[in-house]
């Protein structure tokens, strides 16, 4: 792997970025409705005023020439003001992804610290009964409704115990990192639990495969210690796949959790995206998705130098 | 557009002032007023921006910050603000044209009335922000009447003279009403993009410390406001207001259980039972002027412009069950102007629910049950695209106990639900066949955005001229007696020719805690918190 072959990727993703910003633009364009339509329906807004406005909003101009503008602008870091609130996009965004970053950052971490070993677990154990707990555990967070997990548990931590807030980011008036950790502790929990449930599942199954294989095999037979046949040759190898699947959710994280954001008023890139959608606010709208189309190949990226650090065969050149 | 968290459907502003009668009233307490205290106040939507004139919410949180000419009370009765009085005919504040075409109306302004930043509050802003409102470069939701006014006067710093275009009955529950702005900040400035948005600046009982997007508001005391309580006490009593913006109807249930937010202006009715448990809590139920509807397309399928066809669907819908269904709240109707307004005719033809009769009518204009039951005239099955705001719970729910109901005469309805721009495309445009919702009405109610041929809200393409000469004379007449008669005729006509089938009045929910003193809901489109100086906090 050089510096060089990291170099060939990151250029190789500019016409890809390209291609994905004109299917966005297409696709943005094709849906009913446009940003007008807010206005359309008032009897005061004369339609001079709206032709004023598509004017201003650069509205009025055939569609090949309000993308082209849009992607050279876009690219160039002019990306505009929002149409539903009239400020700065890159201010809107940046404002709300913080907060989607300290939520969905922590709670991948968290998940990761715990579906890893329980996959490895799972499968070490396998048909054992901490197997089949594990594996009860994982099928009851795949298939529980994440609104309803954290309906229960604000009805829990905070109206029965009254521990934790039922929702927001912070205490008005407060700012200390204590207060930030107690409001994020439930969406994070249930973001958390949902992906570890997924992700140890991959874990059991790669596992598992690795696990029954003949070289495996042979390094218990050379008389290996079983620790170090499971972490040293197995885990490495059975890595792989379930690198793929977290990297893919990795760049999600950037997208925001629009339901846990909703349910704990957490004020974060998902609920902006769900606004701007209602109102058809294009400029945001369009950053908002080639933001997370960025992460999605960034992270592709990453994962393929995880793959090379995880196991030595993969090289780069 | 402005809309309710609670009623997400919206006319015009002139369609949308809406008002309420209190049917719990929480006031009264001998108790000494106490100053001091913060009170927290859950909303259910995403501020997108604090100037009342742009935003696309009804101005809750502004409410507490700016103030305009006149304000409606609880009873939608015109009270002054920044006026020292109403006016009218009589005491010679409003002004008819000889011919009757034009009217001016004359306010005199408050002295000693100051901008949060202590500069006076003169005549001079009243005209600007005639001025600022009708630029067409400011971008709002709301520019009602401000092309009905012609000029307006400053003779002195405390008269503002405005001169109409034409006789407007509904000028008070437009443009001053609304808000003013401060001329010395705003002058120059663009309105679009200007801090104003953040932080407004007004004359009232408090004023922004903090906005946080997506998550709060914090409303401080505004030290130099002009009210004071009957011992001479400057108003407000209370510290601070802080809005906290919770999307999610549970959470904001929890959050009122949990003590997080002591008040709520929108309850949805499925948690109206688990609230009224609570000790400490008071739940206010407010007639809101709204009415739910369902409307037929008259450029859609051949049959639905069949009276008899109407007619059927009339008699077949029971609203009981709707209002059943949703907890009882909603009462049925039978006309478009709801029964709270004297207008309101009480001998419109009526259709009770019978579906007997409506099978009876539609055998008879020749539409026979198919194979699979539903029915079919000239080859053509009657199965239509029932249109719902997306996410209306409420909505929803009565789409359901609609659906079955026709399907009991023969009739099928799908669910075509929209929402966002998607849904206001499909409504003014008339992007369904038949569509159920609900207007809020004003306080001075204008229908021809309705029902008048061509009405910016008559996305359903109905047009009659019997009705658009009654509405013409409803609409354009200052005498109580001649728009009354007018808008009897206009009734009585729209339930023959029936385009529209009223189901329902509705009524809002308000959850506040029981220590608030002096609370008087205001469910117009002003909001509960139009005049929040006199709330206190009982320790």
């Amino acid at each position: 792997m050089t510096l060089n072959y990291l170099l060939k990727r990151m250029l190789g993703t500019i016409p890809l970025l390209l291609g994905v910003s004109l299917v966005l633009f297409g696709v943005l364009h094709l849906a009913p409705g446009t940003p007008m339509d807010v206005y359309a329906d008032n009897p005061s807004v004369s339609q001079e005023a709206l032709d004023q406005m598509k004017v201003a909003l650069g509205l009025d101009q055939p569609l090949p020439v309000q993308y082209t503008k849009w992607v050279t602008a876009f690219f160039t870091g002019e990306w505009g003001y929002s149409i539903r609130t009239a400020r700065p996009v890159v201010t809107e965004i940046t404002e709300r992804l913080w907060p989607t970053i300290i939520l969905g950052g922590s709670s991948f971490f968290l998940a990761l610290l715990v579906a890893v070993p329980l996959g490895v677990l799972s499968a070490v154990r396998r048909y054992s009964a901490t197997d089949y707990g594990i594996t009860f555990m994982s099928f009851l967070g795949i298939s529980m409704p994440v609104f309803w997990l954290a309906l229960m548990l604000q009805l829990l931590f905070a109206v029965q115990w009254r521990i934790l807030p039922s929702a927001g980011m912070q205490t008005i008036g407060e700012n200390s990192l204590v207060d930030l950790l107690r409001h994020l502790a439930l969406p994070a929990l249930i973001l958390a639990f949902a992906n570890v449930a997924g992700w140890s599942r991959y874990m059991r199954s790669s596992m598992v495969e690795v696990l029954s294989q003949d070289y495996v095999r042979t390094a218990k037979a050379k008389g290996l210690p079983h620790n170090k046949v499971v972490y040293r040759h197995a885990l490495r190898n059975a890595l792989i796949p379930v690198i793929t699947v977290v990297a893919l959710d990795f760049a999600g994280i950037l997208s925001g959790a629009v339901i846990t954001e909703t349910i704990f008023a957490w004020p974060g890139i998902g609920r902006l995206f769900i606004e701007s959608m209602n109102g058809r606010d294009y400029p945001v709208l369009l950053a908002l998705m080639m933001l997370g189309s960025f992460a999605l190949v960034v992270t592709n990226v990453l994962a393929d130098l995880a793959y090379a650090a995880a196991d030595p065969r993969i090289r780069y050149d | 557009m402005k809309f309710t968290p609670i009623s997400q459907h919206s006319a015009s502003r002139k369609g949308r002032l809406l008002l309420a009668l209190t049917s719990v009233l929480l006031c009264g307490t001998a108790l000494a007023q106490e100053r001091g205290g913060t009170l927290t106040v859950g909303l259910s939507y995403d501020i997108d921006t604090l100037n009342v004139y742009s935003t696309g919410y009804l101005g809750d949180v502004q409410a507490t910050v700016v103030e305009g000419l006149l304000a409606p009370d609880r009873n939608a009765n015109y009270v002054p603000v920044l006026a020292t009085t109403v006016p009218t005919i009589k005491n010679g504040g409003i002004k008819v044209s000889a011919d009757g075409k034009q009217m001016s109306i004359t306010y005199k302004l408050r002295r000693n009335v100051k901008w949060s930043d202590g500069t006076p509050f003169t005549s001079a802003d009243v005209k600007f922000t005639w001025e600022a409102i009708k630029n067409p470069k400011f971008i709002a939701e709301s520019k009602d009447g401000s092309e009905d006014v012609s000029s307006i006067d400053t003779p002195d710093p405390y008269t503002a003279v405005v001169n109409y275009k034409r006789v407007a009955p509904d000028y008070a529950s437009t443009l001053f009403t609304f808000g003013i702005f401060p001329k010395h900040a705003l002058e120059g400035k663009d309105l679009n993009t200007d801090v104003y948005n953040e932080k407004p600046l007004g004359t009232g009982p408090f004023k922004v410390k903090e906005f946080r997007r997506g998550q709060y508001v914090i409303m401080e005391r505004n030290p130099l406001y002009w009210r004071k309580d009957s011992k001479g006490v400057q108003l407000p009593y209370l510290d601070q207001i802080v809005f906290k913006i919770i999307p999610d109807a549970n959470t904001l249930v929890t959050q009122l259980k949990s003590g997080e937010i002591q008040m709520t202006p929108s309850v949805p009715y499925a948690q109206v039972t688990q609230l009224d448990a609570l000790p400490n809590m008071n739940i206010v139920k407010n007639n809101v002027l709204s009415w739910q509807h369902l409307d037929f397309n008259f450029k859609g399928p051949e049959a639905l412009r069949d009276l008899n066809v109407r007619q059927a669907f009339a008699y077949a819908i029971n609203k009981s069950a709707i209002s059943k269904a949703l907890g009882g709240f909603p009462k049925p109707i039978d006309t478009v102007v709801v029964p709270v307004f004297s207008a309101s005719n009480r001998n419109v033809v009526k259709y009770p629910y019978n579906p007997t009769k409506a099978k009876a009518l539609l055998d008879a204009a020749g539409y026979k049950p198919g194979p699979d039951g539903i029915r079919v005239k000239n080859g053509q099955r009657m199965s239509y695209k029932i249109l719902v705001q997306a996410g209306r719970a409420n909505d929803e729910i009565a789409q359901q106990v609609i659906i079955s109901s026709l399907k009991a005469v023969g009739i099928e309805l799908q669910p075509d639900n929209k929402t966002g721009v998607a849904f206001r495309e499909a409504r003014y445009k008339g992007g369904y066949d038949v569509f159920y919702s609900g207007w809020i009405t004003s306080a001075d109610p204008v229908y021809s955005v309705f029902f008048k041929t061509g009405g910016v809200n008559n996305g359903q393409g109905f047009s009659n001229p019997k009705i658009d000469a009654l509405l013409n004379r409803a609409e354009n007449t200052l005498d109580p007696a001649v728009q009354k008669s007018a808008l009897m005729d206009f009734q009585a006509e729209l339930m023959k020719v029936l385009p529209t089938i009223p189901i329902t009045t509705n009524l809002s929910v308000i959850a506040v805690t029981n220590k608030l003193g002096n609370f008087v809901p205001n469910p117009t489109n002003m909001t509960n918190f139009v005049n929040t100086s006199s709330w206190y906090l009982k320790k």
